[in-house]
């Protein structure tokens, strides 16, 4: 009876706790990232800076896509990280998502600029298609394929961790075009 | 600087928090000195984090943006009551707060409980260890006292909207204060069992820890229930969410505890359940912080994270929950009474509800964790929903309500006969019998387990009529905190009965003036207005809504924008009388031109929390009794 006791109270959370720890170290699995491949959305909207319109046309390659906004605290934490990307001539567009013009403008003159180009998004409606949740995320194109979406703050860890590989399993070649 | 010296008392305490754990299984001997010495310590540790944690209400409420985290979930413009909520309405703030209520079960335990033996020092020590893990844990990998430099910004980005309610500001806290209530039981079987004496008879003595912290548990999980009901808009009670099962397992596994906690203290038997369940209720506390915290669960709960807190909480259990059960394992043949438990006394029913309860909490730890083993195998996701649960929780609950039926005039450690009491069961039988025919014939109700579930609950709460009405004209003494809360317990079966039964919903498209018809209801939609306010717009519709009894009442359901997360909320509007909710949510426009509107009539829903209420109010007046016997 002791011994029955004693091998269901050890069966159980052994099972369970090693399940778990399969599951945490599988390497799909990382809180925040989607790797789900899909069709960057169609889109037609004003670009940050001058009034000239940008679709999903003008976008070729491979490039980045990041959602920022003046009031998300995050993104100014992963500011820097951005900029040291693109002095790495990785080319970053800029989503800027639910923000007025003016604020995002003297944000960026307050800080750095790491975009490329940035789009203005101002009803949320790209971001909406994308399946942005909120600010900071960031998203890995491909040829016109979402190859990776990234929820949070990237940084020199999630670069590593998420990105690195899928740009080198994808053999990712940046467009430096735009 | 204050910042850092927030920082710094919080790092302070872990390593005072580490020394009062080394000292209490440093000295072995019986000394009554030892063991006051432990307790100042650990007194001087909780001073020190809980100084830091006002400094940090303190820096909260003055809008200290240079702090990461304030200026993520505060804003200069919220009300000085949710810049403190703020502080829990994410990871690292809530957790902080876990850990401080921990401590403070502690500080208490180790404040009120007159004992001097080794066995309240080695508690001590025990609880001291855990506090090291989650400090360790908020201060490596959620660090809440991360600065912004060297500019910080002008405001933060405001707390989350949904957050911005008073229930929810509530029920964080008091579900806190329930997890982490049951350390004290479990570090005193913990130590317990590390001194071997069996002779010790620690059980009396964690009764009232307990019990208080099974009436937090209750409160708190009723509130989030209140809070997803009025403010998600999720119109209902309870939806088997993940984060909503995780915090159900440890109250199931608390109230079986507290059960079997009853008998061990009065006799020595059960000892093995005790033990047993202490440390499954609070192995099932961190399991459900693991689950919240680590984001392997999609949950409105779930905070988003980072991989190595994950790694590190689960780690951390695991530690725990093993060196527990090797303990108890080592243990065992100690604890094993040599008395058999009696047939048809109260312990033996006590172990039967044990079991039904065990099984509970076996099939929602399956129900939470198939998705993920789906998920790891095949790649797909699955959800487990109500289904599965109803098919489980309501047979379980009624056989466990009939036990509970059986057991009521039992006796501790002799059998009884059931003939004693035939007259009160029969008669008790025969009303519930009657009640349920004539509302079933009545109600044309069809559904065999509605019906079945109805005559429990009545049979229940008849049957303790009973025992009241015994009590008042035999004088036969009855525990009035159990008559309280299983009445309770009869009130939830009855009113969930009959709220799924009764309750209805239907989305209409209506225009403005435009009119329609639900249930006899009359509904006009009279208004739209759109509202500026001055952290978020607002359309707020207005409907007259005529009852069938000729009243008439006004429901304003919104649709609210936040400006600075770009956040949508949907406001409900509800009109509550005790026997109905009617619960009303705006949609949305039509290319039409007209709206989407979610009409509920919610049954018997207040019914729920009252009883939920009823059971939580019982079990603080039975920890209230047992004012001085924690010694």
């Amino acid at each position: 009876m002791i011994t029955l006791l004693r091998f269901i109270i050890f069966v159980i959370p052994i099972s369970l706790i090693s399940f778990l720890y399969f599951f945490i170290n599988d390497n799909d699995y990382y809180p925040g990232a989607d790797f789900k491949v899909s069709d960057m959305p169609a889109f037609e909207l004003n670009s940050l800076y001058e009034n000239s319109v940008v679709n999903n046309l003008d976008l070729e390659g491979s490039y980045l896509i990041n959602v920022w906004a003046s009031w998300c605290i995050t993104c100014r934490i992963e500011h820097g990280f951005l900029v040291q990307l693109n002095s790495q001539n990785i080319p970053i567009i800029g989503l800027n998502y639910k923000d007025e013009r003016n604020d995002a403008i003297e944000w960026l003159g307050k800080y750095k600029d790491p975009y490329r180009l940035i789009i203005h998004d101002y009803s949320g409606s790209l971001a909406l298609d994308l399946g942005v949740t909120g600010a900071p995320e960031t998203f890995l194109i491909k040829n016109g394929k979402i190859i990776a979406h990234f929820s949070g703050e990237v940084n020199k860890r999630v670069w590593g961790d998420v990105f690195a590989p899928v740009i080198k399993k994808e053999k990712v070649v940046w467009n430096d075009q735009i | 600087m204050l910042i850092q010296i927030a920082h710094f008392l919080a790092i302070l305490s872990t390593g005072l928090f580490l020394t009062t754990f080394v000292f209490s299984f440093l000295f072995t001997k019986r000394d009554k000195n030892i063991t006051r010495l432990i307790s100042r310590i650990y007194s001087h540790a909780f001073l020190m984090l809980t100084s830091s944690f006002f400094i940090y209400i303190w820096l909260a409420l003055n809008d200290n943006f240079s702090v990461l985290y304030i200026a993520q979930h505060s804003n200069s413009q919220l009300p000085s009551f949710y810049k403190i909520t703020s502080i829990w309405s994410a990871h690292e703030g809530s957790m902080y707060l876990w850990i401080v209520f921990l401590c403070l079960w502690g500080f208490l335990y180790s404040s009120y409980s007159p004992n001097d033996n080794i066995l309240k020092a080695r508690t001590i020590g025990v609880i001291s260890l855990i506090a090291v893990g989650f400090l360790s844990f908020l201060l490596l990998t959620s660090n809440p006292f991360e600065t912004i430099l060297p500019i910080a910004p002008m405001d933060g980005a405001d707390i989350n909207p949904v957050l911005q309610d008073p229930a929810l500001a509530i029920h964080p806290p008091m579900l806190y204060l329930g997890y982490v209530g049951f350390v004290i039981a479990f570090a005193n079987a913990i130590s317990f069992l590390i001194n071997g004496d069996k002779s010790i008879r620690w059980e009396e003595s964690v009764r009232i820890w307990s019990i208080s912290a099974w009436v937090f548990l209750t409160v708190g999980i009723a509130l989030g229930s209140w809070w997803a009901y009025y403010e998600l808009g999720w119109g209902g009670y309870w939806f088997w969410d993940p984060v909503e099962n995780v915090a159900l397992m440890p109250w199931l596994a608390a109230t079986a505890f507290i059960h079997s906690l009853s008998v061990s203290s009065k006799s020595q038997l059960l000892r093995i359940w005790t033990i047993l369940l202490s440390i499954i209720v609070f192995s099932l506390s961190l399991f459900g912080a693991f689950i919240v915290r680590s984001g392997i669960i999609d949950s409105v709960h779930s905070f988003a994270n980072d991989p190595e807190r994950g790694l590190y909480l689960l780690s951390f259990t695991g530690i725990l929950v093993f060196s527990s059960l090797i303990l108890f394992s080592y243990r065992l043949p100690l604890l094993a009474s040599k008395k058999l438990i009696t047939s048809f006394s109260k312990e033996s029913f006590i172990s039967i509800n044990n079991i039904i309860f065990g099984t509970l909490i076996f099939s929602t730890m399956l129900g939470i964790l198939y998705p993920l083993i789906y998920e790891y195998l095949y790649l797909q996701k699955i959800s487990v929903g109500a289904p599965y649960y109803n098919a489980i929780f309501v047979p379980a609950t009624i056989l466990a309500c009939i036990f509970l039926f059986f057991s009521i005039d039992s006796k501790w450690q002799r059998t009884y006969r059931i003939i004693n009491s035939y007259t009160s069961m029969l008669f008790s039988g025969i009303f519930s019998l009657a009640i349920t025919i004539s509302v079933m014939l009545y109600f044309v109700i069809s559904d065999l387990w509605i019906l079945v579930s109805l005559f429990t609950g009545l049979l229940i709460i008849i049957r303790y009529l009973f025992v009241i009405f015994e009590f008042l004209i035999n004088k036969k003494y009855s525990n009035p905190y159990s008559i309280a809360a299983h009445i309770g317990l009869g009130l939830l079966i009855i009113s969930i009965s009959l709220n799924s039964q009764f309750s209805s919903e239907r989305a209409i498209n209506i225009k403005i003036n435009g009119d329609d018809i639900y249930k006899d209801y009359r509904i006009k939609f009279d208004n739209l207005e759109l509202i500026k306010m001055s952290n978020h717009d607002s359309v707020m519709a207005s409907f007259i809504i005529d009852s069938p009894s000729g009243k008439t009442f006004v429901l304003n359901p919104e649709k609210r924008k936040y400006f600075t997360r770009g956040q949508i909320t949907t406001e409900t509007a509800i009109h509550a009388t005790p026997l109905k909710d009617i619960y009303v949510t705006l949609g949305d426009q039509l290319d039409d031109g007209s709206w989407i509107v979610n009409i509920q009539f919610n049954y018997f829903i207040r019914w729920i929390w009252i009883s939920a209420l009823l059971m939580a109010i019982s079990g603080s007046f039975l920890a209230f009794s047992l004012r001085g016997t924690s010694r």
